[in-house]
This record gives C-alpha cells, structure tokens and sequence, in this order.
C-alpha cells in the first residue's frame, strides 16, 4: 500500500491578528508556523495503517512550502513515521488559493501510484476546507471527507464522516482522498532520537517546472483583510443576588437584545 | 446583470434554512443589480415548491435513481451539467456537510473560483464575497476573477426574503448521468438517539467548560439549553477530559458557529475558543473570575459561581411570558 499524506504549514492557533484597518495586506511576518493541527490526524492515520501493514506500506508527506516548511516535514512527519518527503518549493505559491494548491498536489501524485490520500479536513489559516474534495476530483477518485474512523479492506475503504447531527458512513474503492478530523486517532510526538534520525530519509523538493506544470493561475484574489467588526463592552450584570442578576439577564436579552 | 443560481439542499423532503437564507440574499442582490435567481434541485422536488416565495425567479430539478442516496461525485457531475447548460454567474452551496463535501469538488470540475464559508454577498461588475479567516479572527473579502465561481455560505448569515416573492416556475434539466457509477456514496447515516439541535445550525447555543468541574455537571448546560430550545455546546478543555464528544466543541479546532445568542458558562475565553464563537450576534458571559477574558468578547456578562446562576437563570427564563 502506498499511502500520500498532505500537510501543510500553518500559523500557530495561538495566532493574533493585528490590523489596524481594513488594507489588501496582512502581515504574516511574525507567525510561529507549525502543522495543520487537523493534519496531524492524517499523519498518525497513515503511521498507524503502516504499523498494521508493515512493511508492505510507504507513507510519502507532501507539501507545497518555502524553506520553513522543511522542519515541519522533519519534525512532525518524517519523525513520527513517514518514510519520505516531497516539497514543492515554489515562491509564486505562497498563500495560493485551494485549486492552485490542489492542481499542483494533483500533479505530485499522479507521480506515484497512491492508494491513499490523507490530509486534514480544514487548514486553520483560510479554513477554506477545499483541497481534499478537490484532489478527489483531479485524481478521479473516491472522497470521504471530515472522517473520524477510517477501515481499509482489500482495494476498498469505509470511512465514518461527521455530519450534522450524526455520522455518515461512505463506502467506495481506492484509491481514495480521506479528509481527517479530530476523533480519528491521538497523534503521537515525535522523540528526540526519531527527529535525529529523520534528517536520513529521503527528502525531494520540485518546482513546478519539475512536474511539468504551468504554475496555475488564481480565480479569486483577496482585495480587503479587516478586523472582526467591533464590539461594545460588555454589560456587566451585579450579580451580589445570583436570582436577581438572571432575571435581570433574562429581561436585557429578551427586552434590549431581543435574542430570546 | 449576474444570474445567481442557488442549490437546494433538502432533508426528508424539506429545504434546509440555509438554501431559503441564501435565495433570499441572492434576491436581494440582484433586485438591484438586475438579473435572476434560479433555485436547483436534485432528486425529489417537493421542498422545492416554495422557492418562489424565498425569493427565486426559476426552478430547476433534476431527478432520477441516481440522487436517492448522496455521494460527491454525483453531485458534482449534475451541478456541472446544470452549469454548463445555463451559465449562472455565481453558485450558492450552504456550508453545511454534505456542501462542504461536494462543492469543492464541484469547483475543481468546473474550473470555477471557489470561496467557502461566505457571509457577505455583493456585486460590483464582478462579484465580492466576504468571509471570516483564521477562524474569524480576521475578515477577507474576496474578488472573483473567473466566469463562474462556486460559493458556501454560512448557515445564519442571512436573513429570509421578506419581499413576497411569486411562483416560481419549475422546468427540468438533464443532469448528464447516463450510466454513471460513482467510486464512493453514503451506505448508512447515523443519527443520535436524542434529537439533539446541530450547533452550526442553532438560533441559540449554551456552551460549558471547565468550570463545570466535572462530567455529571455538563447536565446543567444541558438542562438550560433545553429550557431556551438551544444547543449545547463546549469548551475543548471538556471535550479533552472526555465529558462530552467532539461534536460539541466550538473553536478553532471545533465548531464555528454565529447563532443569534451565545452563553458560555465556566469557559475561560481562549483565543481558540473566541475564534469558533465571536461571530455570534449577542454573546453572554458567566464567570466567577471577573478578569476572565471572556468578558472582553462579551455583551453580557456575570462575575458569579455559575453553580447558582445557571439554575436561576433556566427558571428566569422559563418565568419569562
Ligand atoms: C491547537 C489548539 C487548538 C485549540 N482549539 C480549541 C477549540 O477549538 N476550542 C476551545 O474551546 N479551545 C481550544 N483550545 C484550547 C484553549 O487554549 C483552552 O485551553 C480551552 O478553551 C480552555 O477551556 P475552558 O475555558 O473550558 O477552561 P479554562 O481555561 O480552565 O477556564 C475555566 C473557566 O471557568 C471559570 N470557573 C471555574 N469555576 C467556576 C464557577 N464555579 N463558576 C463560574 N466560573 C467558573 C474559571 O474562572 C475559568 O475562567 C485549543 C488549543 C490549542 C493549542
């Protein structure tokens, strides 16, 4: 089995933005960047399909990143288990939007025949929550997405899939992108020894001349970042009675805010 | 003059609130840009019936065996089809599930622009979509730049068409299946026993953390989230500790929701916590601790032990007439 998972770097959820107006730039310069919190479910997901699988399975982490994204790669795939990596270095895709994202993972993969695709649900950046489906469709393949247990059988998969008020169960064959959410698995830290080591195993990094590409053009641009529109202070209920401050709670919420 | 195509997603035979939110937004638009707003229906038709009055100028359907159960791929092939007969301008999916699964991969076939989660809709030549990043800690608005996008919108963004809309006249269309057989599709959805309100879909959320102190103490979140017909929500600290499953925990790495009314009880107000709920309409804080940073992202607040307010309030609200 040969399993691909997608990652990529992303600010720290810790993250502040700070913008003093609305402008076309936001300033990322002073970021801490770590992996997709989600895509830490995709990576222990495929260790832990490897441990079952043994030998018989490679796990290759993608991501399309600059130089700072190979310590990611290192420490929080190559370390937990991933036998290789590919990084595609590309400047003109830093905060690419999804699709360009996706054509250009598309075309990584198309370089290996993989079984299986994992990658996080969402990225916490853009949360745009759009690359998995988009790979599925460019690879014509099987999707499962927001999927929090996952079973592999001879040449098909069954993958439990979060939805509204319950769980979708989706069955097809592989290969399969699988979109990983919290629920699946606890991912695992790398060790010491494990994240020495992992500077051995093999390490690829393209352009997208290398794969043949074009590098694809964006469909939307982003013309405005603001700040979350402000908010009054808070009101603050005396609360010295506990019954008196939710009766007068009550009363604001139904009679000024008209919330209830 | 944009023409604003809108699906329609339907449970058991009725439209879902989002795709009647999203008719009504896209009429408004184009009220004043000219142009026409076109509800699409895949499989059974009957929640269809009243799009007219949520604001639609047109119906599409398209039926058949094939939309009995959902898979992505299907979905995709007929919205496709559906576009590249009529060329709307603009494609609203509701960001819910079954959405959020297929309208990516719809975009990618169409090689369409693609904006997910959007809460802001407006046209200037071209289309400006607005939408929260980084979990609504920063705001993007975003141009298109492509004949055709596909947008998600967030459920609660918009309110209903107030302006009386006339029937809608219904006319088929061919969704392009002859023989298609999907890689994947749904064999089995599993819903919870209790019939419990989704959190991104709820007008009312009531939200616990830590400061509940333990597992059994969850009821009383449970207990007023009921009396105000909301849904109960929670801190990843709680989520974590086992108390209650994910598929409560607002935030970043959670849920993120914008209900008209937000109360969170015994939650400490994380960055990550405020990420997934700051975008709620009215926001109430209960605490003890009257430095904690909820407060700071709240319209109300409490500085008491939520062990004797929570209760007092679910009797205070139930006392309301
Ligand atoms: C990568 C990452 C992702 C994360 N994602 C999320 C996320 O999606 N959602 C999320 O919620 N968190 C998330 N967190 C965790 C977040 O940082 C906080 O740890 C968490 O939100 C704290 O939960 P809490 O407010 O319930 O607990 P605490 O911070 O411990 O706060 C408990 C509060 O209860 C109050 N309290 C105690 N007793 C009482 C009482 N008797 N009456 C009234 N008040 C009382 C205290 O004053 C305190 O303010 C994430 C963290 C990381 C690192």
């Amino acid at each position: 089995m040969k399993i691909a998972v997608c990652v990529k770097q992303v600010p720290d959820s810790e993250t502040r933005i700070t913008l003093a107006a609305p402008g076309p730039e936001l300033d990322r310069s002073g970021f801490t960047r770590v992996l997709n919190p989600y895509d830490a479910f995709a990576v222990e997901e495929a260790v832990r399909i490897k441990e079952r699988l043994g030998a018989d399975c490679e796990i290759t982490a993608v991501t399309i990143g600059s130089d700072r994204a190979v310590e990611t790669l290192k420490k929080d795939c190559l370390a937990v288990g991933c036998d290789r990596a590919i990084r595609v270095n590309e400047p003109a895709l830093e905060n690419a939007e999804p699709l360009q994202t996706a054509k250009v993972l598309a075309a990584v993969l198309r370089r290996g025949a993989y079984d299986l695709i994992l990658t996080g649900k969402q990225a916490i950046d853009d949360d745009s929550a759009q690359v998995g489906p988009m790979l599925a469709e460019l690879l014509d393949c099987s999707q499962a997405t927001v999927v929090t247990k996952l079973e592999l059988g001879e040449g098909v998969f069954t993958a439990t899939c979060e939805i509204e008020g319950g769980a979708a169960v989706v069955r097809g064959s592989l290969p399969a992108v699988v979109t990983c959410q919290k629920g699946l698995n606890e991912p695992r830290l790398p060790s010491l020894p494990n994240i020495m080591k992992a500077g051995m195993k093999p390490q690829e990094t393209l352009t997208c001349a290398d794969l043949g590409l074009e590098i694809p053009a964006a469909r939307t641009r982003v013309t405005t970042y603001s700040p979350p529109p402000p908010r009054a202070a808070c009101r603050m209920v005396a609360a010295d009675d506990p019954a008196a401050a939710a009766r007068e709670l009550a009363r604001l919420l139904r009679d000024e805010a008209k919330v209830i | 003059m944009p023409n604003i195509a809108v699906y329609i997603e339907q449970s058991g035979g009725t439209a879902k609130k989002v795709a009647w939110q999203m008719t009504a937004e896209a009429r408004r638009l184009v009220d004043r840009t000219g142009g026409e707003v076109w509800a699409v229906v895949l499989g059974d038709a009957a929640g269809a019936a009243e799009a007219g009055r949520h604001g639609a100028h047109r119906v599409f359907t398209a039926s058949g065996d094939a939309f009995a159960r959902y898979d992505a791929e299907t979905w995709t092939r007929a919205l496709a089809a559906f576009v590249a007969a009529r060329r709307p301008d603009l494609l609203l999916v509701g960001a819910t599930a079954t959405g959020k699964d297929f309208a990516p991969r719809l975009a990618a076939r169409l090689d369409a622009a693609c904006v997910s989660d959007c809460v802001g809709l407006d046209f200037d030549g071209g289309f400006r979509l607005r939408r929260p990043i980084f979990a609504g800690k920063c705001y993007a608005e975003v141009a298109v730049e492509a004949p055709v996008a596909v947008a998600g919108v967030r459920p609660n963004a918009f309110p209903l068409f107030a302006g009386g809309g006339a029937d809608a006249p219904a006319e088929s269309f061919d969704p392009g299946l002859g023989g298609f057989a999907p890689h994947a599709a749904v064999v089995e959805t599993l819903t919870s026993a209790e019939k419990k309100i989704e959190l991104t879909e709820a007008e009312v959320i009531v939200s616990g953390g830590r400061g509940l102190k333990e597992a059994a103490n969850y009821q009383l979140i449970e207990t007023l989230a009921a009396a105000m017909g909301a849904a109960a929500g929670a801190s990843r600290a709680i989520v974590d500790a086992g108390w209650v499953p994910h598929s409560h925990q607002v935030g970043q790495t959670g849920k993120t929701v914008s209900p008209k009314l937000y109360v969170a009880v015994g939650i400490s107000g994380a960055i990550q916590h405020l990420a997934g709920m700051s975008s709620s309409k009215c926001i109430v804080a209960i605490n003890k601790d009257p430095n904690a940073p909820i407060f700071k992202a709240a319209d109300y607040g409490i500085a008491a032990d939520l062990f004797e307010v929570v209760p007092a309030l679910r009797d205070a609200i139930a006392a309301l007439d």
